[in-house]
């Protein structure tokens, strides 16, 4: 989106080629990167914040790296647009919390056990949505999410309407290194499979699923491992978030407000990538929790305006388009094919939207 | 006998359901777009009538007439605002990504949404129109007036919209667009007006079925993404850009809810609607009246 005329002054300071060459410094050092990224995220307690509102703060921005990570996974990288993927966080949740409570299981495994029931709840669903696309998908994933809501609103087991309150409530410094290490742990995963054959199949079928097809891929097989990796991180997280908030009910295991904002999260960062989804959810939960404080009750009025402008203004995000402007010098290089992709794009999605909307595999 | 009763309420409130489904059809079948602010717009109707009907009165209760009155001004108003809204944001994400075109709408539905809990409180509120005998007995079973009235306003609102898309010029320009921008284009069919009359239309269609809930049931700022999603359930149902087809959905899917309301508990109509949902999309993705989404 950003037009000649008005980068001039970015154009002086950081030309696209200093651009292009920063992002190959992070490729070549991506896994040194990762761990300083981790060592830095891990100091804060060591110097002494160990409670109070920024330790919950940064815990959160932890939380919600892991939830827009995750619907990048199958968002971004594989090109199924859901929006439902709280239901996997909620499922999480409640397994965590009716383990600790009504099973009284210690913390770890209960935690576990929620990524797995996530994981497993996200096969059998898979194996019914994934086989949907467009905006068929797009709906049914947001009525999983309803419909699981309004379930447990209804069940004896999950607290019904009211939810479950928890008690014996570890130290906040546990959920800080939990979230770190889980996000870590995704980063680590996410960046290791976008190199390898299964990423480069999950591009594939984001790019043309009937080509993927035709190519030999059995694409169910490799959507449904998708939807169910982005499952288990996101029910390792609702797993031990029952606890964190020390309680949870259907509005905030289910929590429609946050299923946009890991959407809009990864957005704003950059689909598709791996530092992205993460830098989204930092930048976009500082703000929130800047505007919640100063204005009580607009935070998601923001939110709602802040995804119109980022849809309509930058729709590659943050790093998306650095990546476009770092590559911009490639149109002389290579002879003016890099300058035709953002059309080329264009007409792909366009052809895409009259494609009939149900993929068959056999 | 109850049973019989259970029917009735539900084929009266669901030809509303009929009639906000139809105007979310006629975006995605116009314009392409599934708009997930439709039901923003029928919630945006039942406050406008609601604050009409205060301003006038003084509260919000009134006669039939007076209620009725008030409908002219609601279509204009919602009108208005599918238009702009169409206009202004929607119109810049047209033949981009799906994932971008849902999210735009879903970005305006959250900002009308917390813009108008922001304005008027997240309390339910609800029009009470005075009847001097407020219901009818036909066979046992009770037919509350103001709901008769509510049933034929949405069937009026339904064939009305019909109408105009079948007998008159923009009706015909509108159909030209669903069919094939370009060739609309080609013979003189200003294309972006025409998506942003159909916008709204729409919204003034599903506003005017909100004036009509908020005197049966309740509004409340949160309610849209349900009525969204019912027109959803509605729309494949009975086929996309088929308008008898999304009548008869919503009527069923009214008598659905009432059923299990009455036989089981009013707490497991929503999760019957949503379940009921991925159940129709997985087992009839094209609908039971339309061809299906690629027409």
């Amino acid at each position: 989106m950003s037009t000649k005329d008005d980068t001039g002054l970015l154009r002086s300071v950081l030309p696209p080629e200093r651009v292009d060459q920063l992002f190959d410094l992070c490729g070549t050092h991506s896994w040194k990167l990762i761990l300083l990224s981790a060592v830095i995220g891990a100091l804060p307690p060591v110097f002494g914040l160990r409670e109070g509102y920024m330790m919950t703060v940064i815990s959160e921005m932890f939380l919600f790296a892991i939830l827009a990570l995750s619907w990048d996974i199958v968002g971004g990288q594989t090109g199924y647009p859901s929006f439902g993927n709280m239901a996997f966080f909620g499922i999480g949740a409640y397994t965590g919390a009716i383990l600790l409570k009504d099973f009284a299981v210690s913390f770890p495994l209960a935690v576990v056990t929620a990524g797995v029931f996530a994981t497993v709840f996200a096969a059998i669903i898979g194996l019914i949505v994934l086989r949907l696309r467009g905006h068929y998908f797009a709906i049914a994933t947001l009525g999983v999410l309803l419909a699981a809501q309004q379930i447990s609103r209804n069940l004896e087991i999950t607290g019904g309407a009211s939810g479950k309150i928890l008690f014996d409530v570890p130290p906040g410094i546990v959920f800080y290194y939990f979230f770190l290490g889980v996000l870590v742990a995704e980063i680590i995963v996410v960046y290791y499979l976008s190199n390898t054959r299964f990423g480069f199949i999950l591009n594939a079928i984001r790019d043309d699923e009937g080509k993927a097809t035709a190519m030999g891929f059995n694409t169910t097989y490799y959507k449904t491992a998708a939807w169910m990796l982005a499952a288990l991180f996101t029910g390792l997280a609702g797993g031990a978030y029952g606890l964190f908030n020390t309680f949870i009910d259907p509005q905030t295991a289910y929590n429609g407000a946050w299923n946009v904002e890991l959407i809009a999260m990864a957005l704003m960062g950059g689909t598709g990538t791996v530092a992205g989804p993460v830098i989204g959810a930092f930048g976009l939960h500082t703000i929130i929790e800047y505007v919640e404080t100063a204005f009580v009750g607009w935070q998601l009025v923001l939110l709602g305006l802040a995804v119109i402008v980022t849809v309509i203004g930058f729709p590659k995000g943050v790093v998306g388009s650095l990546r476009e402007y770092a590559n911009e010098m490639d149109y002389y290089e290579r002879g003016g094919m890099a300058a035709t992709d953002g059309a080329a794009d264009g007409t792909d999605a366009a052809t895409d939207a009259n494609d009939p909307e149900v993929t068959t595999d056999e | 006998m109850a049973i019989a009763q259970f029917v009735v309420n539900g084929l009266l409130v669901g030809a509303l359901f009929a009639a906000v489904a139809v105007g979310f059809a006629l975006i995605w079948g116009v314009v392409d777009i599934i708009n997930l602010a439709h039901g923003e717009m029928v919630m945006l109707g039942g406050y406008t009538a609601y604050w009409l009907l205060s301003i006038a009165t003084g509260t919000a209760e009134g006669s039939v007439l007076l209620f009725l009155a008030t409908l002219p001004v609601v279509i204009a108003v919602l009108f208005v605002l599918g238009y702009v809204l169409q206009r202004t944001l929607v119109s810049r994400v047209i033949g981009t990504d799906i994932f971008l075109t849902l999210l735009v709408t879903f970005g305006i539905s959250i900002a009308i949404q917390q813009l108008a809990i922001q304005a008027w409180t997240a309390n339910p509120r609800s029009i009470q129109v005075g009847f001097a005998d407020p219901s009818l007995i036909v066979a046992g079973v009770v037919i509350p007036k103001m709901k008769l009235v509510a049933f034929f306003g949405a069937i009026v609102l339904t064939a009305i919209l019909y109408l105009f898309l079948q007998r008159t010029r923009t009706g015909r320009a509108i159909r030209a667009v669903s069919q094939n921008p370009e060739a609309a284009a080609l013979v003189g069919i200003d294309v972006e007006h025409t998506r942003a009359v159909t916008f709204g239309i729409s919204s003034a269609v599903a506003g005017g079925a909100g004036a009509f809930i908020a005197t049966i049931l309740n509004i409340e700022p949160q309610m849209g993404l349900i009525y969204t999603l019912k027109s959803f359930v509605i729309v494949v149902f009975g086929g996309v850009g088929s308008i008898p087809g999304a009548l008869t959905g919503g009527l069923l899917l009214g008598v659905v809810e009432e059923l299990t309301a009455g036989l089981i508990s009013s707490r497991w109509t929503l999760a019957v609607s949503f379940t009921l949902l991925i159940v129709l999309l997985v087992v009839k993705p094209q609908g039971l009246f339309g061809t299906g989404a690629d027409e």
